[in-house]
């Protein structure tokens, strides 16, 4: 049971599902950030494209890379019709009011596609033939490894947009004072919606991702949230490093814990990491400080 | 307050809402909806709850649900496997429900603001996964049966027009005892955490102790809500105390006023007839529309009920006496952030 092999499966398994956990996390803590919000509906931007991509893919029968562009376009305007809708008109309140208008997002998201799309769970087709590939002995599923570059790709990407691009720059200054960004002549509105369209992509490449692997349903949105929000505190709330080791290391714990510890407490090993991090180093992995600036 | 003199008026109005509220079974009649009352009752207690933590201290609690949870699961199982009655449950299942606070509270409180609420968020999830899947002690799945109903004395709380007043009881003095809180040395200490805590903490409050006290406060009122619904279901599963319930508690807090007793109770029974009376849209559109209406009210209401009330009541002493002295309608403190 603990030989090289089968560790090396799960190990492959925890980083597939870790990398999806990762893109959520990311999505979730680039908000954080930006405007300082907790997205609860950070899982609906996950859900809604997921049935979409379903949709275009078996109904529509779309080839797989004109419904992925369609994905990425559909949450773009998604991102924009979130930041001017439930985020927007908030701007300046208490977070708890942005919380509760996120929660109440999520419901309706949650509740309308329900509507439109059904209770029975779907599930797209795969881009690949194969259901696993043999590498000497583990069998790695061809998916785990398209998740697994995609998050490497898209960390590559984010470096590289926020640390050598302009607009990178201003949605970092924009993110560490907002009055001075707009002091210094940055359209500080335009970046907050740019940044919201960006994390909403973020989920719309993790619901392409998940479809093939995972049951499409209305409430998996929540599940998603939920180990999004473990992620990013694990990693340290906010920050973009943390999220990504974050959301890998739930994804590797509770696989080892599922195999070894117990399969029916499998969701609970998420929350009593992020329960443990909070007790004993409450800035996460990657996080500086943890008091509320005064 | 504006308004002060008005003592006759007011000596009337308590008499007459005393009135209606003891007639309220009469009047209703329907089986079904004094149900539903008897449920905002209990709603409105673990509301309430939330009230001192979020709407007084200013801190965010995303798993009264889980207190509730215990609550109503300590008097279960007292009551069905030790056979304890009613009253025996309703002393032990509030400080059951106010101990697991202490114990979530001493190690999170020193945590601030939104890492404090994502604490809460893991704990109540693990309450109820350990609900939900410890079957020796919890019943699973399948949950606890067979609680019996509420008897004090000679008296039985059977049907739901009897439990009512029960419940009614309950809520009055949950809400009495909060008043005497808001207003007491310990209420003072909790908005002044709320507003500013470093400057409570520097004008010698202990933050520490008051948020732990808050925070057990809340739980007990959820363990009393707990407690009541054990006893008026007659049946707990862990499906009821699962987190949408604790974002539920949040939103009738908000929708109603964080801050003030009536807008807690107001806000609880709204957000619990509102679904009913959308019933006739089945499910799904129901929650639906549910969810864009926070939305709306919380861009268009940032007070809640209770905020929007006292604007109202306040441009009406305007225009009525314009040299009244007047209190702005409290808005929720912006974080600092």
């Amino acid at each position: 049971m603990f030989d090289a092999t089968t560790l090396a499966q799960f190990l492959v398994s925890g980083l597939a599902m870790g990398s999806v956990y990762a893109l959520i996390a990311l999505s979730f803590a680039l908000l954080y950030k930006a405007v300082g919000i907790l997205n609860f509906a950070v899982g609906e931007s996950v859900m809604v494209p997921a049935f979409i991509v379903v949709i275009l893919l078996t109904a529509l029968k779309l080839p797989f890379l004109p419904a992925y562009l369609m994905i990425i376009a559909v949450m773009v305007v998604f991102g924009a019709v979130f930041q001017r809708t439930v985020y927007h008109p908030l701007r300046g309140r208490p977070f708890i009011s942005v919380l509760v208008s996120t929660i109440g997002a999520s419901l309706f998201l949650r509740n309308t596609s329900l509507l439109v799309f059904g209770a029975d769970p779907r599930v797209s087709p795969g881009l690949f033939p194969v259901q696993s590939v043999n590498f000497f002995g583990v069998f790695v599923p061809p998916q785990y490894l398209l998740i697994i570059t995609t998050l490497i790709v898209l960390v590559v990407f984010q470096y590289w947009l926020f640390e050598k691009t302009l607009l990178g720059k201003k949605m970092q200054a924009t993110a560490q004072d907002r009055d001075m960004a707009r002091l210094l002549g940055i359209p500080v509105d335009r970046i907050i919606l740019i940044t919201f369209i960006y994390a909403a992509i973020l989920g719309g490449i993790a619901a392409i991702l998940l479809a093939p692997i995972f049951y499409v349903t209305s409430d998996m949105g929540f599940m998603f949230a939920l180990k999004a929000f473990a992620s990013s505190i694990a990693g340290g709330l906010g920050s973009i490093p943390g999220a990504i080791v974050g959301g890998l290391f739930i994804g590797v714990v509770e696989l080892f814990c599922a195999a070894y510890i117990s399969a029916t407490y499998k969701d609970v090993f998420a929350f009593i990491i992020l329960i443990a991090v909070l007790l004993l180093r409450p800035q996460g992995f990657f996080g500086e400080k943890v008091a509320e600036k005064v | 307050m504006p308004l002060k003199k008005g003592l006759p008026a007011k000596a009337l109005f308590y008499p007459m809402v005393a009135i209606a509220l003891a007639a309220l079974p009469m009047i209703i009649r329907s089986n079904y909806w004094i149900g539903t009352v008897n449920l905002a009752i209990i709603y409105s207690i673990a509301v309430l709850g939330l009230n001192i933590i979020l709407g007084l201290t200013g801190q965010l609690n995303i798993a009264q649900a889980a207190f509730w949870g215990i609550g109503a699961y300590t008097a279960a199982l007292l009551n069905t496997r030790l056979g304890w009655p009613f009253w025996a449950t309703f002393l032990v299942a509030p400080p059951t429900a106010a101990a697991f606070g202490v114990i979530l509270g001493f190690p999170t409180l020193r945590l601030s603001g939104r890492y404090l609420a994502m604490a809460t968020i893991g704990f109540g999830i693990i309450i109820n996964l350990i609900l939900h899947n410890w079957k020796e002690f919890t019943g699973g799945v399948d949950g606890i049966p067979g609680i019996g109903a509420p008897v004090l004395g000679p008296l039985k709380f059977s049907t739901n027009a009897s439990f009512y007043y029960l419940a009614l009881v309950c809520l009055i003095l949950a809400a009495l005892t909060q008043v005497r809180i808001k207003n007491s040395r310990m209420g003072r200490a909790f908005r002044a955490i709320k507003d500013n805590e470093l400057a409570a903490e520097l004008s010698g409050v202990d933050t520490f102790k008051y948020r732990v006290v808050a925070f057990a406060l809340c739980s007990a009122y959820g363990g009393l809500a707990g407690q009541l619904f054990a006893h008026r279901t007659k049946y707990v599963s862990a499906e009821t105390f699962f987190i949408d319930m604790s974002i539920l508690f949040i939103c009738m807090l908000m929708i109603g006023g964080a801050g003030s007793v009536a807008g807690s109770i107001v806000g609880a029974s709204l957000l619990t007839f509102i679904p009913e009376w959308l019933r006739f849209l089945q499910g799904p559109w129901a929650m639906a529309i549910f969810g864009l209406a926070i939305v709306v009210i919380m861009i268009f209401m940032p007070t809640g009920l209770a905020g929007l009330v006292k604007s109202i009541g306040s441009k009406m002493v305007m225009r009525l006496w314009p040299d009244a002295h007047q209190e702005p309608a409290e808005l929720p403190r912006k974080a600092s952030h």
